[in-house]
């Protein structure tokens, strides 16, 4: 039942593609799709970009998460630091950051560290808004009661304010994984000579829709498992707080 | 009764202007090199074609893969494209042709030819010390990636192993050799120019001494449809331009400064007056060997292509002024 509206999507593709109204060069079949995917597969090279792509994604976002829980507690829990952030952060969150691309390349080279850097500007904001409305909305009742019962600041911080900000702080990442996919993606289509934007630019130069379509299934699936794997995180290391629905 | 009498005539009226209205050629063009083609548009009346037998809307696309997609959609019937990238989609099966040439590379000091680049007092001396070094260029598979890996192949260096090809905007491409970021640079008119002007650069190849001919870099292109379905148009359009081409070589001053100031140059007019040009057949006849050339490199060398390319019947010269 999961997966009704993707197979519908997939033979609405299908039948699009072998109507003949388009250029199958503009619609590829998903025949055709499929053999550049498997292509893609089991060819080293082209497996090896896959990689170069996700270190940088995951180069950046690992930054990004670790500099972005510690300001978003920070936020949370100082009113001082709150003050002086807050209106930064607020203020630049609508900047597409990508614009600021060519500078990036001329601070920090054309190479990995130019799209990493840029992967951690981008996945910093989510992470530090969530954490910092996380850290900043911790039950009250739950803090007195630690500060009655003589807890000192450290034991409060780790005993209740960081358990109440995870949920938060995994859907900041739930947000800035995705993010960190797109950004490096488009990094390395404007000026790479590898990943798999590069792959995506090298085959659309080469009228090669159907590579092209195969380069963007593997986008999907690896954000597609990298949320899977946020997912996981949070079930493990949240164990108190399923993520569960009811539906009226 | 009266009244539908009226609408009839009006009908066939309006069916007879229609039919008298001259075929629209959609023509997708590109931001540099192609000076008599936006001419057209600027001086209309070096067109006496053009509104009678021929309607002309250029569109402008600022790359190929973008304009190759919107002549596959259909929203094209022709347009301007490298020589390299018409092999590309011929290659694909796409049914376009090369009807007329805008210009070449070509040798010799009265004529432009796309530069490569260096710091001018850094450590690259010749191609082969850009061994583990990074060479920019405007795009993948772009005439300015084939002639880098033409200059790399030359020197004995292979392309993305010993050298990193990267893109880059061309306006980027100075400042990024000139700060080290990238060792050598592709530069064209008008930014070869006004990066020459800055100073600190130096010259280590050029495109036709990377391949070692002159050859087509941009070319005019027509869907096969379209020229059966319209071929007088296409011979109006033909005439039209091969004429403002000769005005053009002609009076190349007043052309541009018509250009800059309809819009289409946003360089600085003394700038844009002083730089030199690509070579422009007056004839806007194909040089179809240097094609085969090129697409035999490709094939070979570059293992872009999977499979030759017929050029003989990728270019149709039939439709030029004879």
């Amino acid at each position: 039942m999961r997966f009704v509206l993707v197979g519908i999507a997939l033979l609405g593709w299908e039948a699009a593609a072998r109507s003949g109204i388009w250029s199958p060069l503009l619609f590829p079949s998903l025949v055709n799709i499929g053999y550049e995917l498997g292509q893609f597969l089991v060819t080293a090279e082209r497996l090896h970009e896959a990689w170069v792509s996700l270190t940088r994604a995951l180069g950046g976002f690992a930054l990004a998460a670790a500099a972005g829980i510690l300001l978003g507690m920070l936020m949370g829990r100082s009113a001082l630091a709150a003050a002086l952030l807050d209106p930064l952060f607020s203020g630049t969150y609508a900047v597409p950051k990508l614009a600021l691309f060519p500078i990036f390349i001329f601070v920090f080279g054309i190479g990995s560290l130019s799209k990493v850097a840029l992967v951690f500007l981008e996945c910093l904001y989510p992470i530090v808004i969530m954490t910092y409305h996380g850290a900043r909305g911790v039950n009250r009742v739950l803090l007195w009661s630690a500060q009655n019962m003589g807890a000192s600041r450290a034991q409060t911080l780790r005993r209740i304010v960081v358990p109440a900000t995870l949920p938060y702080v995994f859907a900041g990442f739930r947000v800035a994984v995705p993010v960190a996919m797109i950004v490096v993606v488009i990094t390395e289509m404007v000026s790479s000579a590898d990943g798999l934007g590069y792959l995506v630019i090298y085959s659309l130069s080469s009228l090669k829709t159907d590579r092209m379509l195969a380069v963007v299934v593997v986008i999907a699936l690896l954000g597609y498992l990298l949320d899977k794997a946020i997912v996981l995180a949070r079930d493990r290391l949240i164990y108190w707080e399923k993520l569960d629905t009811y539906y009226v | 009764m009266t009244r539908i009498l009226i609408t009839i005539l009006g009908l066939v009226f309006l069916g007879s202007a229609l039919a008298q209205t001259p075929p629209l050629i959609r023509f997708g063009r590109g931001f540099a090199a192609e000076e008599q083609l936006w001419l057209m548009s600027v001086r209309t009346d070096l067109t006496p074609n053009q509104g009678k037998r021929y309607q002309l809307k250029q569109i402008l696309f600022q790359a190929n893969p973008e304009r190759f997609q919107a002549f596959l959609a259909g929203e094209l019937d022709g347009g301007t494209a490298p020589g390299l990238a018409v092999i590309f989609a011929r290659a694909q099966g796409v049914d376009m042709k090369i009807v007329a040439s805008i210009c070449m590379e070509a040798a010799g000091g009265q004529y432009f030819t796309t530069q490569y680049m260096v710091k001018d007092d850094g450590p690259i001396r010749s191609v082969k010390d850009l061994k583990g070094g990074t060479i920019a260029v405007v795009g993948i598979k772009t005439a300015t990636d084939l002639w880098a890996r033409a200059g790399l192949l030359n020197a004995g260096l292979v392309p993305d192993k010993d050298t990193k090809v990267v893109p880059m905007a061309f306006p980027a491409i100075g400042d990024a050799v000139r700060t080290g970021k990238v060792s050598a640079g592709t530069f064209v008119e008008p930014f070869f120019s006004a990066e020459m002007a800055k100073g600190g650069l130096r010259k280590l190849f050029t495109a036709t001494e990377a391949l070692g001919y002159d050859h087509e870099l941009l070319d005019i292109f027509f869907g096969e449809k379209f020229l059966k379905a319209n071929p007088d148009a296409v011979r109006a359009f033909l005439a039209d331009y091969v004429a403002v081409t000769k005005y053009y070589l002609a009076n190349t001053a007043q052309a541009k400064t018509d250009l800059h100031k309809a819009g289409f140059v946003r360089t600085p007019l003394p700038i844009y007056l002083k730089t030199s040009d690509w070579k422009r057949d007056p004839d806007a006849r194909v040089d179809v060997e240097s094609l085969k050339k090129l697409s035999a490199f490709m094939l070979d060398k570059l293992q872009w292509l999977e499979k030759p390319v017929n050029v003989d019947s990728m270019v149709d010269q039939s439709y030029l002024p004879r």
